[in-house]
């Protein structure tokens, strides 16, 4: 009896549902022992996998085969063409435990026989007999052949050529090692044959299979009946665990499927096809929570399926073997490419689908597919996936939002009956929910029903998965994204009259789009806000959007005028609070384009006009009338800068004037362009030695202002603090009516206080609408100045000469002071100074700006005290020039005598230095006092004159012959010519008489250089001891022609005294007695002679003189001193001598000298002191003056006899010193003789001297 | 990029131009350099987009600094820079002992003054290049001695 | 055919936008402006990942129910060029979209090294795919 073979159930032939993995397998021959071998034989066999070669080059596999094994009947052979492989018997096993000749001959053979042929019967090649032996057995058995005999007997009988179809199996139930080997060696081979029988056979399959497919194109072919087949060998590969093999041919079905629909698109209909395309009656989603949804498969089989029925069936088969593979994304992906392609396919196949239907499909399919993934993941694995997952859930929303509106459940007054009856048929096409979610709470169809129930859930619903999109997109960051769904849900907030809910969504999608400056979207959002705003009653708002929409290109005329319109219909209704004002920034209504100042250079005067031009551009589409356009301006004084007085603006201020300002960049990325520029600029870094090149390159000046992080952008909507500024200054212009495009408009302002003013905001003003630029930038400024009126004297000459006639400029400066017909300027005359008035000199007038304006005559009236002259007639802020001459007279500082006329030249010595080496003019300043018509005070204007000229005197002397020379050098760049120069004597001396021996008259001299002018004096009896002269020489500058005045001479005063020659001093050298000449080194004799050449003269006078009966005797000293060192005087070189003062007294000396040289030399010099008894009484003081006049002449006459003076006046302060520091004590005092009362006679004489015989030891010495 | 030569002829002349404008008035003095760099910058914009067409994206700043020193410098000098150092703060130092703006005068200090306006254009070239990469910076120079010259990249963190 | 061809520079802004027929450009534009939220990901990717490097064509990457295919292309200076084209057309392979987007980003080149930047050539090539991608 068969029954004890456990059956297959009844309906596992055709259920792939129970496809238990296992590959079938026959039983036949004798069932007791194979139900006995039977439990081991089922749990060893698929103990070891084994490796499976495939066809078409296919990766082998390791397998592990299950085997259910049936009895043995005929009918379970497979018929030509079945395609049911599941229940293909892959192997046919013949069991026997026969060991005895009898029996097999008997039973078993034929038995065998039989059952060989059945199979031969289907040519099937896959069979195998088992001998099980056991020992038992024979035991008890007699005339027993070998087993060994049946087996062979069987081979010979059955396995011809194939003995390894047969095989033992020896003691099976025995626990012993033979046992276990053979165990081994049956299901090896077991194995091997069930395998190739498996792949021979799945091959064939597949052959068929492909065969089938090719024959697609021909008429009958069917693609639901191919689907079946493709898909039990999908099943085989899922019974093998194989889900790759098996997706794989899904996926085949997959594409198949979809070819035919574009082709069809194309035009080639496959007449199956148009099955496919019966109307839409039934959307209830994908059903992915069984392993094979049988209905749909069914009805494929039955070829009754719609196409959204295979769709949702291949594609659960594939969500359940991507699930088996561990990749739910996939799922995700995939799912959303489908139910793109469903509704494409859809169309294209021109399926009829109610409205609605599909978005329900859709909706249901994605929760379906959302919650399954959710399903078999946990949150932490759903979380980091949201980017596969987000795209259902916004489709989804997207879907339920559809409708939503379709079914009317947006509309604030709920849906009238037509939208019910839609949502009645829609929900009808669900039909009833599947049994598998029916006690799921949150059921996509639990979930659909309900949103289109009422208005309320479906707002709910709505609203719960479009938070939940959007907070999964934020959380991944794809921002845009989550705005877009905002943007629905704006939309959807606004028709259920929520604007204030809609808003929020709405200013955050356009501050993204404003971001990244996409204008389209950027007007579309701003549209919607706009109306968003409107609804909301926010005023301002709304209409700054406006404003910026009336300005938006992207918009068709018509909305922008309908913009423009709002806001001027607002500006145009009275306002409830008078006075309120909407202040709304600038840019979007106008852009200031340019600005410019008349004057150019922005700068006027207190009271002057100035006029600002600007250029508005207007956005509007329409002409706008403006009340009124105010620039507000702040006002600031810069008092101690000297950039803002009157002097520097208006000489250096200057610009062209015009301002051009940069177009405010409309919708556009604020990253793009708000880097400064660079400031770049070559760089030179030489070294610190020699100041040649070490490095240049090119250096940055800003980096600092380039590399510091760039802030966040502020919102360009809203530019934060558009306050209106109530400034006191404001420049206005009222009525104006803005063209759209390019504007002029012009400010005129009359200037009142001096400072500078900066333009701050720019506001135009619509009724109560105030359009506001809160910052004017680039800066613009202007600068109001006021000037005290002034006067300017200046000589044009860098250094004004005395003694010529010389220009000085005036300069009149009238400042706020308007100059009235009669006002004049008094110049109080200096007594030195006389102002020369030509008939024509004329005087321009400029304005402040310099250009000229006016040129008038000027009339000047001198009297001897006073000038006056009368300006022409000037406004304020005007510049009056003129040019008077004025002539200083020449020598006036001379008065004083030469000493003072020093003193006076001293301190301007000092700090002339500079630019005169050496000497330079004597100076004398003029002080003239002026009288302005606008100040009661009078200006003192001090004119400093140089004197051309210096002069030096000298007295020289001839014997007793008198010389007085004069020289004058001329210290000016001038050439002057000199004419008849005098000299005379102020003194009282009658018979004192100059005699010139000058030549000629006229005289040039040059700048830089000397000329000499030298007189004789005479005398008859008894000269002055003192000589009082004025030198007075023509001057007139040589390059002047004919000059209109007279010119004063230059005028020089001096004083000579002692002059009169009291002694001559001769001295003589003569040669060693008996020698022709004096020798070097040999001892001459130096023979002095002092000779009083006058008898007593009132210069006597003194307390060196000595009188003794009617004798009058004076003490002197001599010294011979030779400072060229050519004499060694041997002996005492001086010696006091006391000399009778009487004419012709003579005194000699006589004293040795030596030679030291050779040649001609110079005689020693020889000099004379007055030798002085002490006297306390004036002694300093005489002496002091004494060493003062010497020292003065000494001085004076420099150039002639140098070493004399320099020896002199060194006597002279050792001299001093030694009187000083002797206070009290008696001492005798030397003091010089006046250079005029000795005359040297010998002075200048030389003597030979030849060199001696030992010259040259001399020579050498010498050298 | 051009021929070598027609590239060296062009860039003297734009630099000699730049100049002569300047003595004319038309670039205020001074900003020639920064003219200079900024047709730099507009060029070597350009030359990214075209050099970087088929080559690997960049894993980072670092890599980019490396393919201006190789692929860059090597299609528009027709050599490598000699060598890169950074301080990995964003500074970036290219060296290139042989500038090959600069190989046509003569070596060493004689024309350093006029070397620096031989400079300004590259600067431009790498900011530009650069800046398309993404990478907002600032480009200077430096000579010491000719030919040997440069370039300090200063990149600004965002 | 292709009926929107959006070029994007590195700062996400629109450079150059071409669709026809005009009157669907906002739609366009607002899908394109989304869609850069994956690319944005898709390059971050690329820089990491070390396969692929070289390349530009970022695939599908925004498919709605009408425009299936919104393909993206990203040159390494992160200029973006989209093509969006009907779902309906599905005969589209991807290396024939790949070649097309080659020669758009070439002719993006020449206009940008072209100092006189005269954009005619790109617009033409524009034109010229907008035609051939179908």
């Amino acid at each position: 009896n068969l029954g004890s073979l456990q059956p297959l159930p009844p309906d596992s032939n055709d259920s792939p549902a129970s496809a238990s993995r296992v590959a079938r397998i026959t039983g036949a021959g004798d069932q007791n022992l194979f139900t006995s071998v039977y439990p081991t034989l089922s749990q060893q066999l698929p103990r070891e996998p084994m490796e499976w070669r495939r066809s078409y080059g296919r990766a082998p596999k390791m397998i592990h085969l299950e085997s259910n094994f049936v009895q043995f009947k005929e009918e379970l052979l497979p018929k030509e063409g079945n395609k049911a492989l599941l229940t293909f018997p892959f192997l046919h096993i013949y069991w026997t435990e026969c060991c005895d000749t009898e029996v097999y001959k008997a039973t078993v053979k034929d038995d065998l026989t039989k059952w060989q042929n059945i199979l031969k019967a289907h040519s099937s090649v896959d069979w195998l007999i088992v001998i099980v032996e056991n020992d038992a057995k024979k035991k008890n058995k007699t005339n027993i052949l070998p087993r060994t005999s049946i087996v062979d007997k069987i081979r010979n009988d059955f396995c011809n050529k194939q003995s390894d179809r047969c095989v033992v199996l020896s003691d099976p139930l025995k626990d012993s090692s033979r046992t276990q080997e053979s165990w081994n060696a049956f299901l090896t081979k077991l194995r091997t044959l069930l395998l190739m029988s498996f792949t021979k056979n799945l091959g064939k399959f597949e052959d068929d299979m492909r065969t089938l497919r090719e024959k697609r194109t021909e008429p009958g072919w069917s693609f639901c009946e191919y689907f079946m087949v493709q898909e039990e060998l999908a099943f085989v590969f899922e019974m093998l665990q194989q889900f790759e093999d098996a997706l794989v041919q899904y996926d085949e079905l997959d594409a198949l499927f979809s070819q035919y629909v574009v082709n069809f698109g194309a035009g080639d209909g496959a007449n199956w096809l148009t099955f496919f395309c019966q109307p839409v009656k039934s959307w209830n989603g994908l059903i992915l929570r069984k392993p094979i949804d049988m209905e749909k498969r069914e009805s494929i089989q039955r070829r009754e399926a719609t196409l959204l029925d295979l769709r949702s069936y291949l594609f659960s088969r594939q969500c359940t073997l991507l699930l088996f593979l561990q990749r739910p994304w996939e799922v995700a992906q995939r799912a959303l490419e489908l139910l793109h392609n469903c509704v494409q396919e859809l169309k294209l196949l021109e399926v009829s689908v109610p409205p609605g239907a599909l978005d329900c499909w859709v909706f249901l399919s994605c929760l379906e597919v959302l919650q399954r993934i959710e399903g078999c993941c946990d949150r932490a694995q759903i979380d980091s996936n949201i980017a596969h997952t987000v795209g259902l859930w916004s489709y989804a929303t997207e879907k339920l939002k559809s409708l939503g509106y379709l079914c009317g459940l947006v509309s604030e007054k709920g849906p009238n009956s037509e939208d019910l009856n839609r949502t009645v048929d829609l929900l009808a096409g669900l039909g009833a929910e599947r049994p598998e979610t029916a006690n799921t709470a949150q059921s996509p169809y639990k979930k659909l029903k309900e949103a289109l129930s009422s208005v309320e859930a479906f707002e709910k619903h709505y609203l719960d998965l479009s938070h939940a999109t959007i907070e999964m997109y934020t959380s991944i960051g794809r921002i845009r994204s989550a705005k877009f769904v905002g943007k629905d849900l704006a939309e959807f907030y606004m028709r259920k009259k929520a604007p204030q809910k809609a808003e929020i969504y709405l200013q955050g999608a356009l501050k993204n789009y404003l971001a990244e400056g996409w204008a389209l979207p950027i007007t579309h959002t701003r549209k919607q806000l706009a109306e968003c705003q409107k609804h909301l009653g926010q005023i301002e708002n709304y209409l700054q959007t406006s404003s910026l929409l009336a300005s938006d290109h992207h918009l068709t005329e018509e909305e922008r005028k309908h913009f423009c319109q709002e806001i001027l219909d607002f500006a145009s209704q009275p306002s409830d609070s008078p006075g309120h004002k909407i202040v709304l920034p600038m840019h979007s209504f106008a852009q200031l384009r340019d600005l410019h100042f008349d004057p150019s250079n922005a700068v006027v005067h207190v009271g002057g006009v100035l006029c600002v031009e600007i250029t508005m551009y207007s956005q509007m589409p329409v002409p706008v009338h403006v009340e009124q356009i105010v620039v507000n301006v702040h006002f600031s004084i810069e008092k101690n800068s000297y950039r803002k007085t009157a002097e520097w603006l208006t000489k250096h201020k200057t610009s062209n004037g015009i301002i051009n300002f940069p177009p405010e960049t409309t919708p556009f990325p604020v990253s793009q362009n708000n880097l400064p520029a660079l400031e770049l600029y070559e760089m030179f870094e030489r070294s610190p030695s020699d100041n040649s090149l070490n490095t240049t390159g090119i250096i940055c000046r800003n980096v600092h202002m380039l590399l510091r992080r760039q802030e966040s952008c502020s919102s360009l909507e809203m530019p934060s603090g558009v306050a209106l500024e109530e400034g006191a200054h404001v420049l206005r212009c009222s009525h104006v009516t803005l063209e759209p495009g390019a504007n002029q408009i012009t400010f005129r302002t009359q200037a009142k206080e001096p400072g500078t003013y900066t333009l701050r905001q720019l506001c135009a003003s619509v009724g109560s609408v105030w359009f506001v630029l809160p910052h004017i930038y680039p800066i613009v400024q202007y600068d109001v100045y006021s000037q005290e009126p002034q006067l300017h004297v200046e000589p044009l000459a860098d250094s004004l000469l005395a003694g010529i006639p010389q220009k000085v400029k005036f300069t009149v400066t009238t400042g706020h002071y308007t100059i009235k017909n009669g006002d004049s300027l008094q110049l109080s005359n200096a007594e030195a100074m006389l102002i020369l008035c030509q008939a024509e000199s004329r005087a321009m007038v400029y304005s402040n700006t310099r250009e000229q304006s006016s040129e008038a005559a000027l009339r000047i009236q001198s009297s001897d005290k006073v000038t006056s002259i009368s300006l022409p007639v000037a406004p304020a802020y005007h510049v009056i020039e003129f040019e008077l001459e004025v002539l200083s007279l020449p020598s006036a500082p001379a008065l004083g005598g030469e000493s003072d006329m020093l003193g006076t030249a001293e301190p301007h010595r000092k700090h002339k230095d500079k630019q005169r080496t050496g000497h330079c003019m004597v100076t004398t300043d003029h002080k003239v006092s002026i009288d302005c018509p606008w100040s009661i005070y009078s200006t003192v204007i001090a004119l400093t004159f140089s004197i051309p000229f210096r002069t030096t005197h000298a007295l020289l002397s001839s014997g007793t012959r008198k010389y007085v020379q004069v020289c004058v050098q001329n210290l000016s760049e001038l050439d002057f010519q000199l004419s008849d120069s005098y000299l005379v004597d102020t003194g009282d001396s009658t018979d004192l008489q100059l005699v010139p021996l000058n030549t000629q008259s006229q005289q040039p001299i040059y700048s830089k250089q000397s000329v000499f002018f030298v007189w004789e004096l005479k005398w008859t009896e008894e000269p002055p001891p003192s000589l009082h002269c004025r030198f007075s020489v023509g001057f007139s500058p040589a390059s002047e022609e004919q000059l209109s005045i007279s010119l004063k001479p230059y005028t020089y005063e001096f004083k000579v005294e002692n002059f009169f020659t009291l002694y001559n001093v001769k001295a003589e050298i003569f040669p060693p007695s008996g020698m022709e000449y004096c020798r070097t080194g040999s001892l001459c004799s130096l023979e002095v002679l002092i000779t009083r050449l006058s008898d007593l003269l009132e210069v006597d006078k003194d307390e060196a003189l000595t009188e003794s009966d009617e004798h009058f005797s004076t003490k002197l000293m001599y010294e011979v001193v030779d400072n060229s060192s050519n004499w060694a005087v041997c002996g005492k070189s001086c010696g006091v001598i006391s000399m009778p003062v009487a004419a012709r007294a003579t005194y000699r000396v006589h004293m040795e000298v030596m030679p030291l040289f050779a040649g001609y030399l110079p005689l020693p010099d020889v000099r004379l002191f007055k030798y002085l008894p002490h006297h306390s009484a004036h002694s300093s003081q005489l002496d002091a003056d004494s060493w003062i006049e010497n020292d003065s002449l000494s001085v004076d006459k420099h150039g002639d006899d140098q070493p004399d003076s320099s020896s002199l006046k060194s006597r002279g302060s050792v001299h001093s010193a030694c009187s000083s520091e002797h206070k009290g004590l008696p001492m005798p005092r030397l003091q010089a003789l006046p250079a005029g009362q000795v005359f040297n006679s010998s002075s200048g004489t030389q003597v030979l001297v030849i060199p001696s015989q030992d010259d040259h030891v001399l020579e050498v010495s010498v050298t | 990029m051009a021929d070598e030569a027609l590239f060296l002829l062009l860039h003297n002349e734009m630099v000699s131009g730049v100049y002569k404008s300047m003595e004319q008035g038309e670039v205020e003095n001074g900003r020639c350099i920064t003219k200079l760099e900024n047709m730099g910058f507009r060029v070597g914009q350009g030359l990214i987009e075209r050099f970087t067409k088929d080559t690997a994206r960049f894993k980072d700043e670092l890599d980019i600094m490396k393919f201006i020193c190789k692929d860059f410098w090597t299609t528009v000098f027709k050599k490598q820079i000699d060598n890169l150092r950074t301080n990995h703060q964003g500074i970036y130092v290219l060296q290139d002992n042989k500038f090959r703006l600069l190989t046509q005068m003569s070596a060493g200090k004689q024309y350093l003054e006029h070397a620096s306006k031989y400079l300004a254009f590259t600067c431009g070239l790498i900011r530009g290049g650069l800046s398309n990469l993404g990478i907002k910076s600032i480009v200077t120079a430096e000579v010491s001695s000719m030919p040997a010259c440069k370039f300090q990249v200063m990149i600004q963190k965002l | 055919m292709a009926i929107c061809i959006p070029v994007i520079t590195k700062e996400n802004y629109p450079l150059y936008i071409c669709s026809i027929p005009t009157e669907n450009e906002l739609k366009f534009q607002y899908m394109v402006h989304t869609s850069l939220d994956v690319v944005d990901e898709k390059i971050s990717s690329m820089g990491k990942a070390l396969v692929n490097q070289r390349e530009l064509y970022l695939g599908l990457l925004y498919p709605t129910e009408d425009y299936k295919v919104l393909q993206g292309y990203a040159t390494i200076s992160k200029v973006k060029f989209f093509m969006v084209v009907n779902s309906s057309n599905t005969a589209l392979q991807d290396n024939e979209i790949h070649r097309m987007f080659w020669k758009l980003h070439n002719s993006y080149i020449d206009v940008m090294c072209n100092p006189f930047c005269n954009s005619r050539d790109f617009d033409n090539m524009v034109m010229y795919i907008m035609i051939q991608v179908c």
